[in-house]
């Protein structure tokens, strides 16, 4: 395995409107290596977003910087497809349209298109809602358009912001292995947030834990797939929770509590 | 679920679909005869109106006699006005004709009636014509205001969004003439253009009132696209152009259209308010005859069906726009509650 992501003492820091000055991410340097499942986890507002939107480009660093390959990450591109936490599929498309948005912004030729579009609506098992509006998909099945833009866009790296933390468990469920089969078909790397530690437990090769910015562990995840209810209730699956939790400042009684 | 019980789902979608349009054409009809009803109670003798409003009858018969060729205007300017055919004042379809064919066919029609033409042809004042044609003058303007303002409107308000610039500039001088409600500008248009050149006048003022709503509106619409969908746009690999085509042009549509339909409905009382104040051509300048006639039997109804008119034409294109809009806009919430 390569390289593909590398993040370099990269630093945060907002100013907040009282002029206190945030730090979102604190000298966080770390590597991710092609076709690696990596989930970022922590609490909510503890720089898992920032970091992603440091990759995507959306966001500049104050200091350090991330690596695409060798090329310093310095704006947005279709190299790093992103499907957001919220509902970002095109109404005013068709469900097709939303698929083919990046390859015509590519300038890919219509038959090429076309092939493209069919494969991964097919993937995502949209097919026959190719000629939808988005309005009439519901939540999870506009997750899977979503899904199926970035993936078609050809890019090896796909970033995931919380993708799927508006939908019901069993939506949730369904898409984790819908996103599983495409990441084992595909080999692409994919960067996953999430504050769910049972979500990063079924889909990471490695759990990246940040707390107020900072990277505080970084947890490969060994675990036989598909990660069913047993195995996530196996001891090393468990030990991983508890490290976790502990990590995060809660103990499992509070967790168990919560 | 079987095969044929997802057809009969579909089908009993579809007949729903239809029971709605049903419903909504039967509550627009059921809308006129009230509006209908209520006018013809009031114009009832007894009633406290009925010296100012005529029957709606009265009011369509007065309207369709003076179409083409208005005799009623005419005997009160008859010393200014040559003769015209006998069949032009005989004939209303020949009239409504003559009139949409404009000022020559009229003139032609005159000079065969072997009457004497005391003014050059085509110089006659308006009230020597039908309604047909001053009505149908003004819609002109109106429409060509419009569409000139929300060319111009959207060029600037969109392009502002590709440079900021243009913002910097436009907007300051769009808030300060925004504030100032657009029919305190009216006069000054009037002045400025003159009776002289109506069609700087009227268009003028209707392009500038369009421009400025249309730069609003398409500002407003452009920032109301959520910045997830552009980020996301970026991601997938969206080119200023392609994001500009694919996200922000239909993105923007359902609020410009809504704009649209704003500016439309204040342009036809913009458009008559200022052949009233002195526009020699258009409906505005009919009603400022007849406002001048108001002693006369006739004004009574030739204000009203003239209002009337204006009035039914705004509504009748503004349920045509919407209409189009819904279908344009059908992938919206809007576009769900008509079924498209």
């Amino acid at each position: 395995m390569s390289r593909v992501v590398r993040f370099e003492g990269l630093w945060c820091v907002f100013e907040h409107r009282s002029g206190q000055l945030v730090n979102a991410l604190q000298d966080v340097t770390f590597d991710v290596q092609s076709g690696e499942f990596v989930c970022v986890v922590g609490r909510s507002g503890h720089g898992k977003t920032t970091l992603l939107r440091v990759l995507a480009g959306l966001q500049p660093p104050t200091a350090g910087q991330a690596r695409l390959g060798d090329q310093v990450v310095e704006g947005p591109g279709a190299d790093r497809a992103m499907v957001f936490q919220q509902d970002t599929v095109f109404p005013w498309l068709h469900v097709r349209e939303n698929v083919e948005f990046g390859l015509r912004a590519m300038n890919v030729s219509d038959k090429e298109r076309e092939k493209t579009t069919d494969r991964w609506l097919e993937a995502v098992g949209l097919t026959d809602f190719a000629d939808s509006w988005p309005r009439e998909l519901s939540g999870g099945m506009r997750k899977r358009v979503a899904l199926a833009s970035a993936m078609a866009v050809g890019s090896d790296v796909i970033l995931m912001d919380e993708p799927f933390g508006s939908l019901d468990y069993f939506t949730r469920r369904n898409l984790h292995e819908v996103l599983l089969d495409l990441w084992k078909e595909t080999k692409k790397t994919i960067f996953f947030v999430t504050h769910d530690i049972e979500e990063a437990l079924i889909l990471a090769d490695r759990v990246i834990l940040l707390a107020e910015g900072r990277l505080v562990d970084d947890i490969p995840v060994r675990l036989p797939r598909p990660r069913d209810e047993d195995v996530r209730a196996s001891a090393p699956s468990v030990e991983i929770t508890k490290t976790i939790l502990a990590h995060l400042g809660i103990t499992e009684e509070e967790a168990t509590k919560v | 679920m079987t095969s044929t019980d997802v057809l009969d789902v579909r089908a009993k979608a579809r007949r729903e679909k239809r029971k709605r349009q049903v419903f909504q054409v039967t509550y627009l009809l059921l809308g006129l005869v009230f509006f209908f009803l209520v006018w013809w109670l009031i114009s009832l003798e007894g009633s406290p109106f009925y010296y100012a409003i005529p029957s709606p009858l009265d009011t369509w018969r007065h309207f369709w006699g003076n179409l083409g060729t208005s005799q009623d205007m005419r005997i009160k300017f008859v010393h200014a006005c040559p003769d015209l055919h006998p069949d032009n004042v005989n004939n209303p379809f020949r009239q409504v004709t003559s009139s949409l064919m404009g000022w020559k066919y009229t003139a032609d029609t005159a000079i065969a009636s072997g009457g004497p033409s005391p003014v050059p042809i085509g110089q006659l004042p308006g009230y020597c014509y039908g309604y047909g044609i001053h009505l149908l003058v003004t819609i002109v303007r109106i429409l060509i205001g419009a569409a000139l303002g929300t060319v111009l409107g959207l060029t600037i308000g969109l392009s502002s969004l590709v440079f900021p610039q243009v913002a910097q500039v436009f907007t300051p001088v769009a808030s300060f003439f925004g504030t100032a409600p657009i029919f305190i500008a009216a006069p000054f248009f009037v002045i400025w253009f003159g009776v002289e050149i109506p069609i700087m006048t009227t268009i003028g003022l209707v392009t500038f009132y369009t421009t400025l709503l249309m730069y609003f509106f398409s500002r407003r619409a452009a920032e109301n696209i959520p910045v997830g969908i552009v980020e996301s746009a970026l991601t997938l690999g969206g080119t200023p152009r392609s994001i500009f085509r694919w996200v922000y042009l239909p993105g923007t549509v359902p609020e410009i259209a809504g704009g649209f339909r704003i500016a439309l409905a204040g342009a036809w009382g913009l458009g008559v308010l200022v052949e009233v104040l002195g526009i020699q051509v258009g409906g505005g300048h009919l009603i400022d005859i007849w406002r001048f006639l108001i002693g006369q039997i006739q004004a009574p109804a030739a204000l009203v069906s003239l209002i009337t008119f204006y009035g039914l034409l705004a509504v009748i294109v503004d349920g045509i726009l919407l209409v189009i809009i819904r279908f344009i806009t059908r992938w919206s919430e809007a576009g769900r509650r008509l079924g498209l």
